[in-house]
């Protein structure tokens, strides 16, 4: 009985759909963070009788074919890449942007990867990190003695030195665009990877021609709604309830045809 | 003395039938742009009763069996996404995606861009516009698809003009229902059957159309289903133990 398998597929692809969830409400609070949603497709469907086929000499066809349908797979598990809000930290290395773009992340391994997670710190050589330590790029090192750090929309680095009014100019953080964000692999840690889907990296200067600004002393929050990723979780955990009855209705009609031959 | 078991039999194997299309319907209860499926049953007449010979009037013995599945094409509900990629379709209007097989049509909107600047399906197949694929540029950013279908964007953030990128291709058929469906949320068309450009057309950004399967409905057909064929079972159950208690009865041979 083919319905077995149709509902197991089901309550696969439910499972798959809590963990996703799971993994969204695990993630509510984590800076920078993007929730991902699990996209469902019908499988391939048996043509038992196909329709438009001829009934008859006389060129009549059918209106309605036979098909049965095998169940669900999983599309994907796109990530929506919308802004989350910002939240004031007051922190001269919280930045925030506004809009789009990454930060560049230059990985222990030579890679480089990308970020919206920009709860920044300094290193002992005074250079700006992520809070793995990794280098954010182009490596500005603010000096040891600088008594504040501004960091322009347009990201210029700026610090003020002791026994001075004006401020000295330290570099320019860049942000990168990717034509499709959505196919960014995630490597953890807030970070992500190039992929052949997302496109090539394409760097520029914030606040410039589509770049988002940057929002010092502020954070970006996950874009996790609580409320829409309850509602999920409920209905797909009815689903699964739901395809699980499935499996016990085929299980009683077969145990109903195995009685016969007592 | 067959009639009867091979009567209850072919119940057995439509309502068998029956349970797969309902296990398929629930098994997508959350897949996006899903169109539930019905099956339709008919009754088939034996030609003629084999003892037609004897005297007063013999009935024609028939049998049940399953003639078609339907889709049922009405809307499902829009839930509201946010993601500007996301668009439902009204009406019974599809949207058209080029496949290596051919052209394809579907109501899930669930779009993303792909490597090249494509509007693509989740499965990576281009998203048709009227004139060709809708193809985005590498600073293009506040993506607007309005009702009629236009998609426009802002060239770079400091643009306040919409610069258009197409315009979706919606269609509609004659006869939807004789629509097959291709699996991965999409439907294929026969050579009779050709699509036209719909004429109401309303496509809703940020919202998708869930499955339009009513999950209480196919609960009912299912317990249905199980109740009707635990029964045909008990009536070949009956039947069966008549026929034992007739050889044994009719059979015995005194010691």
């Amino acid at each position: 009985m083919r319905a077995l398998q149709t509902a197991a597929t089901g309550m696969m692809a439910q499972e798959l759909n809590v963990e996703v969830i799971s993994n969204n409400i695990a993630n509510m609070r984590t800076t920078g963070y993007k929730r991902q949603r699990a996209e469902f497709q019908d499988l391939l469907y048996e043509q038992l009788s196909r329709v438009g086929t001829q009934t008859s000499q006389s060129g009549t066809i059918l209106p309605a074919g036979i098909e049965l349908g095998s169940g669900v797979k999983t599309a994907g598990t796109p990530r929506i890449m919308t802004q989350g809000s910002l939240l004031p930290t007051s922190n001269t290395f919280d930045v925030a942007i506004r809009g789009e773009g990454m930060f560049q992340v230059l990985l222990p391994d030579g890679r480089t990867a990308y970020t919206r997670d920009g709860s920044f710190s300094l290193d002992a050589q005074g250079r700006i990190v992520t809070a793995q330590g990794y280098v954010v790029q182009p490596g500005l090192t603010i000096p040891q003695n600088a008594t504040s750090t501004t960091i322009s929309p347009q990201g210029q680095v700026q610090v003020t030195l002791p026994n001075s009014n004006t401020t000295t100019q330290v570099g320019q953080l860049p942000l990168t665009l990717f034509v499709n964000k959505a196919g960014l692999q995630a490597i953890g840690d807030n970070l992500y990877l190039e992929t052949p889907a997302s496109g090539p990296p394409q760097n520029g200067t914030p606040a410039l021609e589509g770049f988002g600004d940057l929002q010092q002393g502020n954070l970006e929050q996950a874009n996790v709604e609580a409320v829409s990723e309850i509602s999920d979780l409920i209905g797909a955990q009815r689903a699964y309830e739901m395809n699980a009855k499935v499996i016990t209705a085929a299980d009683q009609m077969l145990q109903a045809t195995s009685s016969l031959s007592r | 003395m067959e009639n009867s078991l091979l009567v209850g039999l072919s119940r057995q194997v439509s309502l068998g039938r029956e349970l797969e299309a309902v296990a398929n319907n629930i098994a997508n209860l959350n897949t996006t742009g899903f169109k539930a499926d019905g099956t339709l049953f008919e009754e088939y007449m034996m030609p003629l009763a084999r003892e037609n010979a004897f005297a007063g009037s013999d009935r024609r013995v028939s049998f049940v069996r399953d003639r078609a599945t339907w889709h049922d094409l009405s809307p499902g509900p829009l839930m509201q996404t946010g993601n500007p990629l996301d668009v439902a379709v009204g009406g019974n209007n599809f949207l058209v995606v080029q496949t290596p097989a051919g052209e394809r049509y579907t109501r899930n909107g669930a779009f993303q861009i792909g490597p090249t600047g494509e509007l693509v399906t989740s499965d990576g197949d281009k998203v048709l516009g009227d004139g060709g694929p809708i193809q985005f540029q590498s600073t293009d950013n506040k993506v607007h698809i309005a009702e009629d279908g236009t998609v426009s964007v802002r060239e770079g953030a400091n643009s306040n003009v919409d610069t258009p990128r197409g315009k979706l291709r919606v269609v509609s058929f004659a006869n939807p229902s004789a629509l097959q469906k291709d699996g991965s949320s999409r439907f294929l068309t026969t050579p009779n059957n050709q699509p036209q450009a719909a004429t109401q057309v309303h496509v809703t950004q940020g919202a998708l159309e869930k499955s339009n399967v009513k999950a209480v409905v196919e609960m009912t057909r299912m317990i249905e289903i199980t109740r009707t064929y635990t029964q045909v079972a008990g009536i070949l159950q009956q039947q069966s133990d008549l026929r034992r208690s007739s050889i044994e009865k009719l059979a015995e041979v005194p010691a």
